[in-house]
């Protein structure tokens, strides 16, 4: 059976119940093998076999739930998605201000009698109040509609949610009042007051109507991060093209791979490319969180989105559309946003059970009130009962965490840390060791010779650029970044390579073989132990030389020590200060290298690491981080996406120092834009204070709940006399999600240095 | 305690009994 997948957008979710209840309904569809619901992105996905279930069938499976499904566009790209998001939220937004807008002044003019005004006789005449009963159906109807289409949607499928609180709360108070219009006797005659709350109904909708359009303007900007990266693809791009060659605009979308751009000063890079002639400097801060901007000259690498500055040049096109940095980017992101932290399962399961717990304590608070109370206990047990129904909130649960969640994400893509989702955020919070990889990590990653030092009296039989060109013709052989450094400062001397014959490279050792019939051996102490080679005559040098942070390489040609070459990494600028800052954080910092321990002590020393492993060959790696892991550490590891991938996967959080284009590499959690250490120390920040904001809010929703139901139900009216009207309750309920989501966007001004 | 208010504690009960089966035990039986 071949699975196909559909991401199809909802509409209408607003709480943990709501997302609950469609992810069950489509997963109990015949030919469903899995389906995931995703509330703040307002989407499912879900894998099907085409041939049981079309995906027109899922759609109807939705709606039939009582909330808004369409059919998902086939080309659907990550730009259009959020566009199309974006557009959708606006349109909720308005639509709930506007009704809340309309019933709110519909239900002030409602209470003007209560405040005195308008003439309270001339209100309770039959007449006027038939009228508010009519004008109370209208906004139930218009305005509050999708409560009650959705709860009873739910209640077919035996669930319930925040639209089942509204719903009954608002249509038991209006059923109430109608029978007290219509059969006052009724009540009269028994000694109660015929009380309406007409104009309670409309504006406990109105007021749960102003927190839903607050809640979805204040979720719209948890977005902006990644709606701001979304906007950074330019539409057009200027490309040569046609014989006679041309420049023409064209949509990026007709840009093909090969095709030579041209960028202007100030302009923004259409697409990612290579550049092929003239410089500049780029600005690549919204992607990489990098203030200064980046000279690119022939040959360098450019991304799309990024800005021009002051220089102009042509690039060729190299990735496009979807594999393109940007879009990798914004799905990455949009993926994470949506994904679940493993600290929301205690809000889910409470959801799960919250709106039944809650009827249930309305009906024992009615039924309290009517033994207890010694006057009017029907009314007092009635308008407690409704209360508690509108004041308890489910939402402020629902949202504590995805909230959190999307706006972190958003605020780590600003700072160029891409976080890849709800539990790597979580994880990265509880680090405690972080293991750095050493070149390319603390170190520039790009070594240089410092040093040729000869064996005694050498120069004199092979001199000093013979020396090296034949080492750097056998090194030309090798892939190691140290034997690159050697070709490299060979090429710049103007030196001609050889042939190199039988060559071998010796993981750990060096690398040996045959230069124009010379035999050469270039490598550490091990190897010139294993052809016999005395090294006693510069040991001196080579103590020296590592003492320095750098690393020595012996060179024996046939047989003989010629000399040592050092070769440098230079320590990135900014390393120093993000270890001093990882120690601030309370983090073990251990740096791992395949360099001797010498050498390896120099660095870090230089560094300010408290600890180093040297010697680790790459397989080392792995087996290091389980061995920390294993005395009870929580592990980050640091290092590059491609060779130290199975380090990456193996410690708790993975984090790719990057260039900045390889995002989509599977092993890491967190993806470094920027290539410095002080962006792993700000994800660590991040991802602690994340973590706070997530406990508050699910402590504030708990709190609001624990105290806010007993509240309404009167546990205060016989100490205080206080009893909350159900109007309050109505409000209260408004604000404790607009607060919850409120307190995640203060991640957004949030200081991570 | 009147008899309406026996009637009302009893209905109570017999509500939230209802309102815990149809939502919690219901809905697991139906599948």
């Amino acid at each position: 059976m071949t699975l196909a997948t559909a991401r199809i957008p909802v509409s209408g979710m607003t709480c943990a119940a709501c997302q609950s209840r469609v992810q069950r309904t489509l997963q109990k569809q015949p030919g469903v093998a899995d389906a995931t619901v995703n509330l703040m992105m307002g989407n499912a996905t879900v894998s099907y076999d085409p041939a049981s279930v079309t995906a027109a069938a899922l759609v109807d499976a939705i709606r039939n739930t009582g909330y808004g499904a369409e059919l998902p566009s086939v080309d659907e790209d990550a730009f259009r998605e959020q566009e199309e998001r974006d557009r959708r939220t606006a349109e909720e937004f308005r639509e709930l201000r506007t009704k809340a807008l309309v019933s709110g002044v519909i239900g002030a003019v409602m209470m003007l009698p209560m405040l005195g005004l308008g003439g309270m006789t001339v209100m309770h005449s039959p007449a006027m109040l038939w009228m508010q009963a009519a004008l109370t159906i209208a906004v139930m109807a218009w305005a509050g509609r999708h409560f009650y289409v959705r709860a009873w949607a739910a209640f077919r499928h035996h669930s319930a949610d925040m639209n089942t609180l509204v719903a009954i709360g608002t249509g038991a108070a209006f059923v109430y009042s109608l029978i007290a219009t219509a059969a006052p006797g009724f009540f009269t005659s028994r000694g109660v007051p015929a009380d309406v709350y007409y104009e309670a109904v409309v504006i406990i909708i109105a007021l749960i109507l102003t927190g839903n359009a607050f809640e979805a303007r204040a979720k719209r900007n948890t977005a902006a991060a990644l709606r701001s990266l979304v906007k950074l693809q330019p539409k057009t791009a200027r490309v040569l093209r046609g014989d006679p060659v041309v420049e023409v605009d064209i949509p990026v979308g007709q840009v093909m791979a090969g095709d030579v751009v041209i960028v202007r000063p100030g302009e923004r890079v259409p697409v990612d490319g290579t550049l092929v002639a003239g410089e500049s400097a780029v600005d690549e801060s919204m992607l990489t969180g990098e203030s200064l901007p980046v000279s690119k000259q022939a040959g360098d690498r450019v991304i799309g989105g990024t800005i021009n500055g002051t220089g102009a040049f042509r690039l060729s096109a190299t990735t496009l559309g979807a594999d393109s940095v940007l879009a990798q980017i914004v799905r990455l992101m949009r993926d994470a946003q949506g994904s679940r932290a493993p600290i929301q399962h205690l809000a889910d399961r409470i959801s799960g059970i919250f709106v039944p717990v809650v009827i249930s304590i309305a009906i024992a608070t009615f039924a309290a009130w009517f033994v207890l109370a010694e006057a009017a206990p029907a009314v007092r047990g009635f308008a407690a009962a409704v209360a508690v129904l509108i004041i308890a909130c489910p939402c402020a649960m629902g949202l504590a965490v995805p909230t959190a969640v999307m706006v972190s994400t958003g605020k780590g893509a600003e700072l160029g840390v891409l976080i890849k989702g709800g539990e790597s955020l979580q994880r990265a919070g509880e680090v405690d060791t972080i293991v750095l990889d050493k070149t390319g990590t603390v170190t520039e990653g790009r070594p240089t010779v410092t040093d040729v030092v000869r064996g005694p009296g050498r120069e004199l039989a092979l001199g000093d650029d013979e020396m090296l060109r034949l080492v750097a013709s056998l090194e030309r052989s090798s892939e190691h970044p140290l034997a690159d450094a050697i070709v490299q400062h060979a090429t710049a001397r103007g030196l001609v390579m050889g042939a190199v014959e039988a060559f071998a490279s010796v993981t750990g050792r060096g690398a040996t073989g045959v230069v124009e019939g010379r035999a050469l051996a270039v490598g550490n102490a091990a190897l010139m132990a294993d052809y016999a080679v005395d090294i006693l005559p510069l040991a001196d040098d080579v103590e020296r030389l590592s003492g320095a942070g750098r690393t020595p390489m012996y060179v024996a040609i046939d047989g003989v020590l010629e000399g040592v070459i050092a070769v440098a990494d230079p320590i990135r600028a900014t390393s120093r200060a993000a270890i001093a800052r990882m120690h601030a954080l309370g983090l073990e910092v251990v740096m791992l290298t395949g360099d001797n321990e010498r050498t390896a002590s120099a660095i870090a020393r230089e560094a300010g690491i408290d600890r180093v492993v040297a010697g680790v060959l790459p397989a080392g790696k792995v087996a290091e981080v389980r061995r920390l892991q294993e005395q009870g550490r929580v592990v980050a590891m640091v290092g590059d996406g491609i060779n130290d991938a199975p380090a990456l996967a193996q410690a708790d959080i993975g984090m790719a120092i990057g260039s900045g284009t390889d995002i989509a590499t599977e092993a890491a959690d967190v993806v470094l834009m920027r290539g410095d250490l002080g962006s792993a120390a700000q994800a660590i920040v991040l991802s602690r204070r994340t973590m706070r904001t997530m406990k508050q809010n699910l402590f504030w929703a708990f709190i609001y709940n624990v105290v806010g139901i007993p509240l309404a139900a009167g546990a205060l009216f016989p100490a205080l006399g206080l009893l909350l009207s159900p109007v309050f309750a109505s409000a209260a309920m408004a604000f404790s999600s607009v607060s919850v989501v409120t307190n995640s966007l203060r991640l957004r001004r949030a200081r991570i240095a | 305690m009147e008899a309406i208010e026996w009637v009302v504690l009893a209905a109570a009960a017999a509500a939230i009994g209802w309102v815990n089966w149809y939502f919690f035990l219901a809905d697991r039986r139906s599948q």
